[in-house]
């Protein structure tokens, strides 16, 4: 049988030759799809070079990806040219209209600010902590699994807790204060949650806190493979820890920072819950803190006052946002590679 | 050429996008003839004119709002009661958490045509669900519906349909009520009388500012954020917040508004309230308990928080009328039982939606020990339980005080969407921290509240 199915090249029905009755028939069938290419092949590779082979093994990804995510965003950029309401009804076509509004919406130019800003300040914070977390909890030391799991605990907990813990952490006779306080660093209690700069700084500590451990867990995969004789080689050339981190670490894991990044990125232009935590369903005192998911919350998705077709144009902004802060990461990259 | 194939399959596939999505924004009346409700083709009976009819059977959804750890037995006691009343029935009851997603997750059931059969609403809620067509028109579908509310109530679930015409759309179930409920330790200690409550949101404000100058900065008056006191004080104060028609916000017009965000301000920069409360989520209901406020929740069941979680602070509890104001009653928020017009199973639905609502099954849970609610049918209220209540604990007192008010009061809630308030009171924030003067922020409080409005359609 073996030596059948190893010889495709003698032509159709051969391998199925010795199956008796319907099977046969169908076996021929298969055996069509599968026939080799006109370049022939004679060790049966060519039977998988049929160029909609691969889109059948990924017809079920490319479902996934297309129902939940080409059709939505499609819909959203058709959306967004409609006056559509969030419950449906009649959505008319009103052009460019919502864009234009956006253009002259001072509330979307301060969520678009804040939600830059955030990704500005997280990004390189985020992919910088957790790979000097991975570099320190990397070595196999007794007790380490204990730092590793309660590093990765903020990632597990549930965001309920973690607000309140936080409230409880920056209120202004909460525990950050009153220790201030004691060693007399500040006589009255910083403003952490009642003034709109600092509500956004500790929602992007928050956000950090959160990602912390999770991206640790991808650098220390990574830094499983940077070359320990890289580092004896350098260690031998009289570097010390610092400069072997920047030039023998560092560059080693070049492709998970850039993946770091790139996710971080995305993440920081779609932060909601921290600063709703903070801030309140307000977005802060005056609705200065909100970003720009909170921003298309308040102006798309309401059912009684809602607009999603200016939602949606306050959405693809976002996307475009995102895209680009993803291109730019990725050009950046590539220049420093070259 | 197979490059060419693909490209060609992409493009199709994009405009098949886009015409579904297209179709998805259509929405409205069906143009092949069927019966529609909110963009979902419904059974022919559920939607226009005539009685709802059929046999009661089947399953169907009942989804209330964060009600299934308190009350767990009582629900399904009644939906026992009810398989049981109607044989070949099911009833498969989910309890949403009621969270700040609330209303995006009915949104998103609405839209995918799957609003549960029988749903627990507020009012905004369940206005937006009826101006948009998910809920079954009760005046059509069973024109008895309203005979066992009392009138304020039954009036309080009139709303406006996807025309524009007013429906009742919605059963009135229970509602809370309103009161005050205070440290009377710290309130002496201000020189108030507690025995003595304010009659005006003002004179409310005044003794607030007594305890902030008896307490010097040891414990406050109340809770700094207006997200509590928004539209509610408002109305109380009879501040007219809707033009007549309904298509404006004109609470700016009133100078008595700008007065409230005067006080507001002076209250927060005299220290009555706690800085870091401005735009907090928290209501004043662990402060109070932990000695921290002098005046606790107005949600009459907060005592009963109070008694489990401090019972020191219990002691010193004192509750009082709510200031009535310039409009004379309190406005009851009673909450809502909607019968989902996309259901497919309408005639079991609107009767488990009655039955749930029912005098029987109103007056047995408002008899709940633990809680301070008030059912909305005649009958029920004409149990002794709520007219003659007993006792002199705070919990009893809160009850007296409830019932007292309900005599007078209305349910003519105003309405305003998340958005909406969040808009005025983001304003009121920043006139509160001295960012803005009080009259820049009602005036920019009114134009970002309209532009909301105006939105909404």
């Amino acid at each position: 049988m073996v030596t059948q199915i190893a010889k495709p090249t003698a032509g159709p029905g051969t391998a199925s030759s010795a199956v008796p009755g319907p099977a046969r028939g169908r076996l021929r069938h298969l055996g069509r799809a599968l026939r080799p290419g006109p370049t022939g092949d004679a060790n049966g590779a060519a039977l998988y070079r049929r160029w909609w082979l691969p889109w059948l093994w990924t017809l079920p990804a490319i479902v996934c990806a297309a129902g939940f995510g080409v059709f939505p965003f499609l819909n959203t950029l058709v959306l967004s040219f409609t006056d559509a309401k969030p419950l449906g009804g009649v959505a008319h076509f009103v052009g460019l209209s919502n864009y234009t509004r956006m253009l002259g919406d001072d509330d979307f130019w301060l969520a678009t600010r804040n939600s830059l800003l955030y990704a500005l300040i997280v990004v390189p914070l985020m992919v910088l902590l957790p790979l000097l977390l991975a570099v320190l909890v990397e070595k196999q030391l007794p007790g380490i699994g204990f730092f590793r799991s309660a590093f990765y605990t903020p990632v597990i907990a549930s965001s309920v807790v973690v607000g309140l813990s936080w409230q409880w952490l920056l209120k202004d006779d909460g525990l950050i204060n009153t220790w201030l306080e004691k060693a007399h660093l500040i006589r009255d209690a910083i403003p952490f949650l009642s003034d709109s700069w600092l509500i956004l700084l500790s929602a992007m500590g928050l956000t950090l806190w959160k990602g912390l451990g999770w991206y640790m867990i991808f650098y220390l995969a990574a830094l499983g493979n940077v070359s320990k004789d890289l580092h004896e080689a350098a260690a031998m050339d009289g570097a010390g820890p610092v400069r072997r981190f920047w030039h023998v670490t560092v560059p080693g894991v070049r492709q998970t920072m850039l993946l770091v990044g790139v996710l971080t990125g995305i993440g920081s232009l779609r932060v909601f819950t921290e600063i709703y935590m903070l801030g309140s369903p307000t977005g802060g005192p005056g609705g200065q803190a909100r970003t720009l998911p909170f921003y298309i919350r308040d102006v798309g998705l309401d059912p009684l006052s809602g607009n999603a077709g200016y939602g949606a144009a306050v959405s693809v902004a976002l996307f475009v946002l995102t895209l680009g802060l993803t291109l730019l990461a990725q050009r950046l990259t590539r220049g420093d590679e070259e | 050429m197979r490059a060419r194939r693909l490209t060609a399959s992409v493009a199709g596939l994009i405009v098949l996008t886009l015409t579904a999505a297209g179709c998805g924004l259509s929405g409205g009346d069906s143009e092949d003839g069927e019966a529609t409700a909110g963009g979902c083709k419904v059974d022919q009976q559920n939607v226009g004119s005539g009685k709802l009819t059929g046999d009661v059977k089947g399953k169907i959804t009942f989804q209330t709002t964060n009600l299934k750890k308190d009350f767990g037995d009582f629900f399904n006691g009644v939906i026992d009661a009810f398989e049981k009343k109607y044989p070949g029935t099911s009833v498969k009851w989910i309890d949403d958490p009621g969270d700040a997603k609330f209303s995006e997750r009915n949104v998103a059931n609405a839209q995918a045509c799957e609003l549960p059969d029988v749903i627990n609403l507020n009012k905004v809620t369940a206005t937006a669900l009826t101006k948009a067509g998910y809920l079954l028109n009760l005046d059509e579908k069973d024109p008895e519906a309203g005979k066992p509310f009392v009138k304020a109530f039954w009036d309080s679930s009139t709303l406006k349909d996807p025309s524009g015409a007013d429906i009742h759309s919605v059963l009135p179930w229970y509602t809370g009520g309103i009161n005050l409920t205070y440290n009377t330790e710290m309130l002496e200690k201000a020189g108030i009388d507690p025995e003595k409550p304010p009659t005006t949101i003002f004179g409310l404000f005044e003794d607030y500012e007594k305890i902030a100058k008896s307490a010097k900065g040891k414990y406050f008056a109340t809770m700094a954020n207006p997200l509590w006191r928004i539209p509610a004080d408002w109305q109380q104060m009879d501040i007219k917040v809707y033009s007549d028609d309904g298509k404006s916000f004109v609470f700016a017009d009133d100078p008595r508004t700008t007065e409230w965000v005067a006080w507001m301000k002076k209250l927060y920069q005299g220290g009555a309230m706690p800085k870091d409360s401005l735009s907090s989520s928290d209501d004043p209901s662990t402060p109070y308990s932990n000695g921290q406020v002098a005046y606790g929740s107005t949600n009459p069941s907060f005592v009963r928080f109070v008694k489990q979680n401090s019972p020191s602070v219990y002691k010193k509890t004192g509750v009082g009328q709510y200031p009535f104001d310039k409009l004379g009653h309190t406005t009851g928020a009673p909450q809502y039982i909607g019968t989902a017009a996309t259901s497919k199973n309408a005639p079991t639905a609107l009767a488990f939606a009655k039955f749930l609502t029912n005098a029987e099954n109103q007056t047995a849970w408002c008899k709940d020990p633990n809680v301070v609610i008030f059912p909305t049918t005649t009958e029920s209220l004409d149990d002794p339980f709520f007219t003659t209540v007993k006792g002199n604990d705070p919990f009893a007192e809160a009850r007296k005080v409830v019932a007292e008010q309900l005599k007078t009061a209305t349910a003519d809630e105003v309405v305003l969407s998340d958005p909406q308030r969040n808009a005025i009171v983001a304003e009121v924030q920043l006139a509160m921290q001295g960012k803005k003067s009080p009259a820049q922020a009602v005036k920019d409080a009114q134009e970002k509240a309209n532009e909301l409005l105006k939105q909404g359609g």
